[in-house]
């Protein structure tokens, strides 16, 4: 028979099967040094995506980094953090961050005094020794915080802290100060206060460098790359250990998080394979009570990991966040396999009281339903391949690849190895029939089962009632799904980022950065008609030629005279020869520099009206760059206090902070009832663009243009949100589309986001409706033709997808009633769902087809589904959903999700099978088997 | 003229002893050569920054018959919208400046109180500190390389956590006095900042920077200053440097 090529090949020939299976394993091993991981889930974005393309764009035009943001708080003080000693801690991390340089050894090193004399080495390698190994072998080194050239991951000139950041305030004799709002550590409580205020009355810093409340600062340590986040962090706990004075240290942002969760993960695969492992040894051993027989199953499970992980990291692929998630996937299919082999086998051999015939059997006897199961599964997860997310693609297509050699080795390998290892003598010591058949009718198990079946056969008609209503209630669970990711919650709520996280947020305008970019439509070239302008300015010279210089010429004459033609009005006049009598108007009682004064005040008067300096004055209003316009200016600060008003915004900083604020020190007079008028947009853009010119000068040059381009044509509005969930950012997106829809600003504006907040959101939803639409949708419809193939029944072919409709429509309906987010682990496992559940259903209709072939009586023939194919779906599901129980004590939440689902999964396509396909058999008994 | 003749044979004289010259009396001299030239002068700069935008500025200059305080004038031309926005500056070596800044378009003259030299010239790759000249006091000099045409001086602070240097490197033209070139080193010893003077005329007599580029090597950025209509001996009166002559410009600017 063709289907036992195989088999008899391997029953045959079991040393050359095994030596192969070595050989391959050992190539697929030898690709494992190669191995690179990759952390960042913006590769969940194809490299040339929009967005991410936009991203870098925005990035490298506005000179923005990542941050690793590093919150200080103190609850203690009632000063909060602006008390000499919290301050004096600030200033030393600054100084050690701006400081950091390797060392011969090639260790970090910091020196915490600003004239860097005072070197300090660290070795940031973790003290516990499973770290290290765990660190070594996923090539993970805490000490690496600078490139290869020995330059530091920190971009020191773009560090933003007190000690660094500019400030602006008014100073003695209503002069302009413009220095560092830190610029000397304080020493008293008084100077500490200073800087409170300083900072307080800087719209740029409060909610953002400062909390309003006084009790938190931040420090923003870009770095040059994201991978290196995670480091940074280590360096900066190390540096603030011995801080005792209650300063509390948080560290956040979406880089940190990203970068944590790939450290993490590995971490997490490195014990939860090995546990997984462990739990579904312990199950099989209590199932079957043989350590030889079950190490094949476990040895196929490991052959499979190693086959498709050595693929993956063979063909140059990354090892990212899904494809660590792999080996978690293929284990329970391929186990899943060789449970039912292993079932029969058991239960065959009985009979045959010989291993190649038995195996014989058991191949003759599972191989359609195994096929099946394989290729449904397989469908399921090469659907992935059509998502649009480049590592869901390659994940999809690995677990395949490896749902493919699991099938493969459960025919070959394991009747090669049982062959081999496992002797007739210990096969023959297995319980009789008689004591097997006690154990059938003993067994908790067995007793369970046929009652259950007993149920379905009684009470056919509410099993189905029942069902439909479970599934009305789903389906309306399914409309309350919130399809919702934030990358941070994807660790557990007492994560130290997640607390981070929570501290920061209730403190600050938010840790979650998006960038809202503004451009003209069209680049902003402004048509000014230089011709026409020209022949207005020969005009205007003319007329001034007339009327205004006259005036200046004597004006300036004035400026030159010398002291002797000062000394009364007399004098004056006397070397003003030809001056319009109305110069000397009023000056009789003056002399000296008062008379020049008054003098010039007057030529001032008559030279205003100047039509040359009205003409350049127009010229500049109208060829002024976009954002060197009042009118839009003023459109972007109204942009902004709408954001603040949505909710989800705690803070933004734009251009046009930076020029209230320095409009507003400018313009301040001491005592003067109308500073406040001058906290605004000055009215001219030749005001805006000299505004702009002083901001260009202060001491950190160039923090103007992370807000705008460097020709005033591009701005970016750095907007802060409290929660990196997919939904608040998406809401924040629909209310500015909003804003400008009901607003347009006063030229058009391309509005654009940017920053990683966004940059999630755009591939969850990828993910979300490519799951769910593209994938799942085909591959249901694949696998639905495909059973009807198996079956050669259209209503067969029904009843088997009924079970899997069922699991899916329960499991996400449970997730909508539940409120747990659809993120994406939630949506990988939809994949896993079809693949899984299809399984038992596949297995029982087969099988009881089988039955009633020789039965013809469904009655009898579902006795007999209770017994060993009943038992072997229910071994089945409990090896796998126990199995992966240890994944619900994992410290990051996808893998909990999916720990959750896999037991989900099982138990309710588990009953699902059992109690929904014996009641439908009965109903529709006729029917069927026609 | 005569007097310019003179003044460049002391010069010649002291470049044939320049052997027995100290680094301080190079560094002195330095000094004298690139800020002091004439009694007063000015210049009308073109200022290129490597993004592409430009600024054009006419410097007045004045020497304090004491020979060390001096007043400036910076005064923009362009681009249009900063056009007649101008600065003041009374250079007190060793002790604070007094500095004043006109905004025509906001009608404000705002005084600027004393703070760090060391900070970008209107938004270029130059410092104030490099348009105005460093304290002789704040650093000390050592004399590290005489080659046939320079010497080499190196340059620490005094006060190190005062700047954000390490150290720098000037070669000065044993001829001229001119630095030809100062590299900043940070503070781990790495070049980071190059300024250069990169075209030399004889104007009336006195040795002039007539192009000059700072290159900030961190960000990559740099900015070229090209001088031309260069005077020195022209007269200047004191009381242009005076507050009310930012709102109203002098002739010596505005031409």
């Amino acid at each position: 028979m063709k289907r036992l090529g195989m088999t008899n090949f391997s029953i045959r020939y079991p040393w050359v099967v095994l030596g192969l299976v070595l050989a391959i394993t050992v190539f697929f091993g030898m690709q494992f040094p190669k191995v690179h991981f990759d952390n960042d889930p913006e590769n969940m974005l194809s490299k040339d995506e929009f967005v991410r393309v936009f991203h870098h764009e925005t990035k490298q035009k506005f000179g923005l980094y990542d941050f690793v943001i590093v919150g200080i708080v103190n609850e203690k003080n009632p000063d909060g953090i602006f008390n000499v000693e919290t301050l004096r801690h600030v200033d030393t991390l600054t100084q050690q961050l701006l400081s950091l340089r390797p060392g011969s050894d090639g260790l970090p090193q910091v020196a915490s005094d600003k004239a860097q004399t005072d070197w300090q080495t660290l070795d940031l390698s973790p003290k516990g020794g499973f770290q290290r190994i765990m660190g070594k072998v996923f090539g993970h080194d805490p000490n690496r915080l600078f490139d290869e050239e020995g330059n530091s991951a920190i971009i020191g000139r773009e560090l933003i802290s007190p000690s660094v950041v500019d400030n602006i305030k008014q100073a003695d004799q209503g002069s302009l100060k413009m220095e560092y709002l830190m610029e000397h550590v304080p020493q008293t409580r008084e100077q500490a206060l200073v800087i409170r205020d300083d900072a307080m009355n800087n719209p740029l810093y409060k909610g953002t460098l400062v909390s309003e409340d006084a009790k938190a600062i931040c420090i923003y340590i870009p770095i040059t790359e994201k991978t290196y986040s995670y480091n940074v962090a280590t360096l900066v706990r190390e540096l603030t250990r011995d801080w005792n004075n209650g300063d509390k240290i948080y560290i956040a942002g979406l880089p940190v998080a990203e970068d944590t969760f790939g450290v993490e993960m590995l971490v997490q695969m490195a014990i939860s394979a090995p546990m997984a492992m462990l739990i579904l040894f312990l199950l099989m051993y209590f199932f079957f009570r043989r350590v030889s027989l079950i190490l094949a199953p476990l040895l196929l499970a490991v052959v499979t990991v190693v086959w498709t992980m050595g693929l993956l990291i063979g063909l140059g692929f990354d090892v990212h966040i899904m494809s660590s998630m792999i080996p978690i996937f293929i284990m329970p299919i391929t186990v899943c396999n060789s449970i039912h082999v292993l079932s029969e086998f058991f239960d065959s051999y009985r009979i045959y009281h010989n291993k190649a015939e038995t195996l014989r059997h058991v191949v003759k006897e599972l191989f359609m339903p195994m096929l099946f199961a394989t290729t449904t599964t397989i469908a399921g997860f090469a659907s992935l391949a059509t998502t649009p997310i480049p590592p869901v693609r390659v994940f999809g297509l690995h677990v395949a690849f490896g749902v493919a050699v699991g099938w493969l080795l459960t025919m070959t390998f394991v009747p090669a190895f049982i062959q081999l290892f496992i002797s007739e003598k210990s096969l023959q010591r297995l319980p009789t029939s008689d004591q097997q058949s006690d154990e059938h009718a003993n067994g908790l198990l067995p007793r369970f089962l046929k009652r259950v079946g007993e149920f379905t056969y009684s009470h056919s008609r509410s099993v189905v009632w029942t069902t439909v209503a479970i599934l009305a209630i789903s389906v309306y669970g399914i409309s309350l799904i919130n399809v919702n990711d934030n990358p941070v919650k994807w660790f557990t709520k007492n994560h130290e980022l997640r607390i981070a996280d929570r501290v920061l947020n209730n403190h600050f305008g938010g840790t979650y950065t998006a960038y809202l970019t503004l451009a003209p439509e069209g680049g902003g070239t402004t048509t000014f008609d230089e011709a026409a302008f020209e022949k207005k300015m020969e005009q205007a010279k003319a007329e001034d030629k007339k009327n205004i210089q006259p005036w200046e010429e004597l004006s300036d004459t004035i400026n030159y005279l010398d002291d002797p033609a000062l000394q009364s009005l007399e004098t004056f006049r006397a070397a003003l020869p030809g001056a319009p009598a109305e110069l000397f108007r009023g000056l009789e009682n003056l002399s000296g520099e008062d008379l020049r004064d008054a003098a010039l005040d007057f030529c001032d008067q008559k030279t205003q009206t100047s039509a040359v300096e009205k003409l350049l004055a127009q010229k500049t209003e109208l060829t002024a760059p976009v954002f060197k316009r009042p009118d839009v200016l003023r459109w972007v600060g109204r942009l902004q206090a709408h954001l603040l008003e949505q909710g989800k915004v705690g803070k933004t900083s734009s251009a046009v902070d930076a020029i209230k604020k320095a409009s507003y020190e400018l313009n301040y007079v001491k005592g003067s009832q109308d500073n406040d008028r001058f906290f605004s947009i000055p009215d001219s853009a030749a005001a805006c663009g000299q505004v702009y010119m002083q901001l260009e000068g202060m001491k950190k040059k160039d923090t103007l243009f992370h807000l705008v381009t460097r020709d005033f044509q591009e701005a970016n509005i750095w907007v802060q949100l409290t929660s990196g969930d997919n939904q608040d950012m998406e809401s924040v997106v629909a209310s500015v589309d909003q804003f400008v829809k009901n607003n347009p600003p006063p030229v058009p504006l391309k509005v654009r986001w940017a920053g990683l907040t966004y940059l999630n959101v755009v591939w969850q939803n990828k993910m979300v409706t490519g799951m769910l639409y593209g994938s799942l949708a085909s591959s249901y419809l694949v696998v639905f033709i495909m059973m009807v193939f198996l079956f050669r029944s259209g209503l067969f072919g029904v009843l088997a997808m009924l079970p899997l409709t069922v699991t899916i429509t329960f499991i996400y309906g449970l997730i909508g009633w539940v409120g747990k987010d659809y993120d994406m682990p939630v949506a990988i496992l939809s994949a896993m769902t079809l693949g899984l559940s299809v399984d038992f259903a596949i297995h029982f209709l087969e099988r009881g087809r089988e039955m009633y072939k020789s039965s013809k009586d469904w009655k009898e023939a579902n006795a007999r589904m209770f017994r060993e194919p009943a038992k072997a779906i229910s071994r089945n599901a409990i090896v796998i959903a126990l199995g992966f129980l240890p994944l619900l004590f994992a410290p990051l939440v996808p893998y909990r999700t999916v720990g959750f689902f896999l037991a989900m999964i099982m138990l309710t396509s588990w009953l699902a099978t059992l109690l929904i396909l014996p009641a439908l058999v009965r109903l529709l008994e006729k029917r069927l088997f026609k | 003229m005569k007097k310019r003749i003179i003044a460049s044979l002391i010069i010649a004289t002291a470049a044939t002893v320049r052997a027995e010259l100290s680094a301080d009396e190079i560094v002195s001299k330095a000094n004298q050569a690139s800020y002091y030239a004439g009694k007063d002068g000015s210049a009308h700069v073109v200022m290129k920054l490597s993004d592409g935008r430009s600024r054009e500025l006419t410097i007045l200059r004045k020497n304090d018959d004491n020979g060390v305080d001096q007043k400036f004038y910076v005064y923009f031309k362009g681009p249009a919208d900063v056009r007649k926005m101008a600065y003041l500056v009374h250079k007190h070596p060793g002790k604070n400046d007094d500095r004043w800044l006109f905004l025509p378009a906001l009608n404000l003259v705002k005084r600027i109180a004393p703070g760090d030299k060391r900070t970008s010239f209107v938004g270029s790759d130059f410092l104030y500190e490099d348009v105005s000249g460093r304290g002789l006091d704040e650093d000390t000099h050592e004399l590290v390389e005489t080659t046939d045409t320079q010497y080499v001086v190196k340059c620490v602070p005094k006060d190190p956590g005062s700047v954000e240097f390490g150290s720098y490197k000037v070669w000065i033209d044993k001829d001229t006095f001119i630095p030809r070139k100062a590299e900043y080193l940070d503070k781990n010893g790495k070049l980071y900042r190059v300024v250069e003077s990169t075209k030399i005329k004889t104007i009336q007599g006195i040795p002039t920077v007539v192009e000059s580029i700072a290159k900030n090597l961190k960000s990559g950025s740099s900015t070229t200053n090209t001088f031309d209509q260069i005077k020195y001996g022209i007269g200047l009166k004191d009381r242009i440097f005076t507050e009310r002559f930012l709102r109203r410009p002098p002739r010596e600017v505005t031409r």
